[in-house]
């Protein structure tokens, strides 16, 4: 194939502006209320786990020898799997929550929970086993035996357990440095099956369900649709996207140093709704990448055939796709992400990007309105660094905005409570979109708080390795 | 989200509200342990006792602790004092049961069990098999102090605490 056979810029002039291919549908819009609607729900499906478990134990038990423990295993037995059920859901890609929070929202609050679960379903089987001791007037040891052989269904959920901790062991920081992400998932995949073994005992033990008929059919409606969603949103629906859309690498391209834009092509690309800012997960089917897939965001709205990404070298993954082969087919997962115009909730936006955050600030960009007078902070350390700058200048000037490129270091070219108000005079009106490394995005989220700027008009996407 | 964990904790008390609704209308009085206050009898010898005081409605519908209208005047042995007290029904969490004592001569000399409904077939079963067990139990210790079998842990304290609560009422020690 010879040289470029797309420019993704703005049009340059009416004529441009005409030949244009038409654009990909934008993504449907995120519904609050749904959202909303659903937190209500979680909370409705606690309160009703909570109420269940104590009207079936009744209070005599408590002063049996034994009793209180046993009461309290039963309690974070069911809190614990039910709160492990909202885990699931959290990261099955459900659409219009993902639409709401955003993959990165819903995945830092999967992480915030993750503690939870693990901790009571733990304390469970050891406040029951113990309980039971003492009620028997056994030792532990022997009670444990007796729980693992003689009652049905132990045996699995104890196994189901171990995988449990095992996951919450490896997923802590410092040991989760030291796994190679790819190993990491693969061992953390397993939760679906620990949670699929442990599932029956307790429909068959639990005091709440024994004999309780109603209960039975709403638990199991619930984790058959947690089932059913996971399936369908989380490994469904990207497969059938990947299949749908065909998109193999068509060109490499070099934008400044350690940077290049992959673009790539696909069918019925018409079909494929994305908004400016969203990224999708990237899996090469390549030699050495077939195995891994990262996240990227898309570097500028698709023009059918063409999608656009722009990758810094600053890992193994990253640095391979300088060099990949065109031709080589892609399989994606997405669009995910909140980091678009339908988040801005004040008349106009202020759009800051440091470095490679510079990509989804470029396809965000194209997606606002002409005339929305955007004001655009572009930061880097040297001049080089700032790709896609022409675009973004050009895009600028479209839709009437302002532009400050920021070069130079940390001191020399700082964005604080200072110099911000400085740059932005009307930032009391302005919703400010942030993207680029945490450090970075921390920072100027902080500035935008210390200023007065409430957080549903703070939007960010930091790219992590 | 703004007010997102409101919008949690409203969802939350709804839903444990709604629960202990529906639990109450489909089984009322069923939240009191013991709901059931059945007729404790002292005898005497050649006195016919009564029947007993007239019983609430049981949960379920079903009379509760059916054993108690059958006096055990009849049954007991007309030498010597013996008292005869059923203790209160006791919910656990896969079935009720009711334990009734027979003291006699400052002595516990039988339990029986008149009410045991279970949830299902296992728990029947578990009940038949440990049952004798707690009864040889509660007659060697002389008291409701006794270890639970394992492996049957609910129905070892339900019938610790029905027996108790027959001891109490027959002002045993």
């Amino acid at each position: 194939m010879s040289a470029s056979p797309v420019a993704f810029g703005a049009p340059k002039s009416p004529a441009d502006r005409k030949r244009r291919p038409a654009r990909s549908p934008a993504t449907r819009r995120p519904h609050p209320a749904l959202a909303r609607l659903a937190l209500l729900v979680a909370g409705a499906g606690l309160g009703a786990t909570l109420a269940v478990t104590i009207t079936s134990q009744p209070a005599s038990q408590l002063s049996a020898r034994g009793g209180a423990l046993t009461y309290a295993g039963s309690l974070a037995g069911m809190i614990g799997t039910y709160l492990a059920l909202i885990m699931v859901l959290l990261v099955s890609r459900i659409p219009f929550v993902e639409r709401v929070a955003g993959q990165d929202g819903l995945l830092r609050l999967h992480r915030a929970i993750a503690p939870w679960p693990i901790s009571l379903l733990a304390a469970h089987a050891l406040f029951l086993t113990l309980g039971y001791a003492e009620a028997a007037r056994t030792g532990v040891w022997h009670e444990a035996g007796v729980l693992l052989t003689r009652y049905p269904d132990m045996l699995t959920a104890t196994i189901g357990l171990a995988l449990m901790c095992l996951i919450g062991i490896i997923s802590v920081r410092a040991v989760r440095r030291r796994l190679r992400r790819e190993t990491w998932w693969l061992i953390h995949l397993w939760m679906y099956l620990a949670l699929a073994i442990s599932f029956a005992h307790v429909i068959v033990l639990g005091p709440a369900f024994v004999g309780h008929p109603l209960t039975q059919a709403v638990w199991s409606v619930a984790w058959a649709a947690t089932a059913g969603l996971v399936l369908c949103y989380r490994f469904g629906l990207p497969v059938v996207r990947s299949l749908r859309h065909r998109l193999t690498v068509t060109e490499v391209r070099r934008e400044g140093p350690g940077v290049v834009s992959v673009i790539c092509s696909g069918r019925r690309l018409d079909r494929l709704a994305v908004s400016g800012g969203q990224f999708f997960c990237w899996r090469f089917l390549s030699r050495g990448l077939w195995w891994q897939s990262h996240p990227y965001s898309l570097s500028a709205l698709p023009q059918p055939p063409y999608l656009r990404l722009t990758v810094k070298a600053v890992g193994d993954h990253s640095s391979a796709l300088a060099s990949i082969r065109p031709g080589t087919k892609i399989a994606i997962e997405g669009p995910y992400g909140a980091f678009t115009r339908y988040a801005q909730r004040r008349p106009r936006a202020l759009l800051v990007a440091a470095g490679i955050g510079v990509t989804a600030l470029r396809a965000l960009l194209e997606d606002l309105p002409r005339g929305s007078a955007p004001v655009v902070l572009l930061r880097a350390s040297q001049p080089a660094d700032l790709v896609l700058s022409t675009e973004v200048r050009e895009l600028v000037k479209h839709r009437r905005g302002t532009i400050h490129e920021l070069v130079g270091s940390r001191e020399e070219a700082a964005i604080n409570e200072v110099s911000l108000p400085r740059l932005v005079p009307d930032l009391a009106h302005r919703d400010v979109y942030v993207c680029g490394p945490e450090g970075f995005v921390a920072s100027v989220v902080d500035t935008a708080r210390n200023l007065g700027i409430p957080d549903e008009a703070i939007h960010h996407e930091a790219f992590a390795l | 989200m703004k007010r997102a964990p409101w919008l949690v904790a409203a969802g939350a008390v709804a839903g444990f509200l709604g629960v202990l609704g529906l639990h109450k209308t489909a089984a009322p009085g069923a939240l009191a342990s013991g709901g059931i206050q059945p007729a404790s009898q002292s005898s005497q010898a050649g006195q016919p006792g009564h029947a007993g005081q007239p019983t609430h409605a049981s949960p379920r519908g079903q009379t509760p602790a059916g054993g108690t209208r059958a006096t055990p005047t009849a049954a007991a042995p007309a030498a010597g004092a013996t008292v005869t007290s059923v203790g209160a029904l006791e919910r656990y969490g896969y079935g009720e049961l009711a334990a009734r004592v027979s003291i006699s001569g400052g002595r516990i000399t039988a339990i029986t069990v008149p009410v045991l409904r279970t949830a299902e077939q296992y728990s029947q079963q578990l009940a038949a098999q440990v049952l004798p067990t707690l009864r040889s139990e509660v007659l060697a210790a002389q008291s409701a102090r006794i270890s639970a079998v394992s492996g049957a842990t609910y129905t070892s304290q339900a019938y610790a605490l029905s027996v108790q609560a027959a001891l109490d009422k027959a002002h045993f020690r």
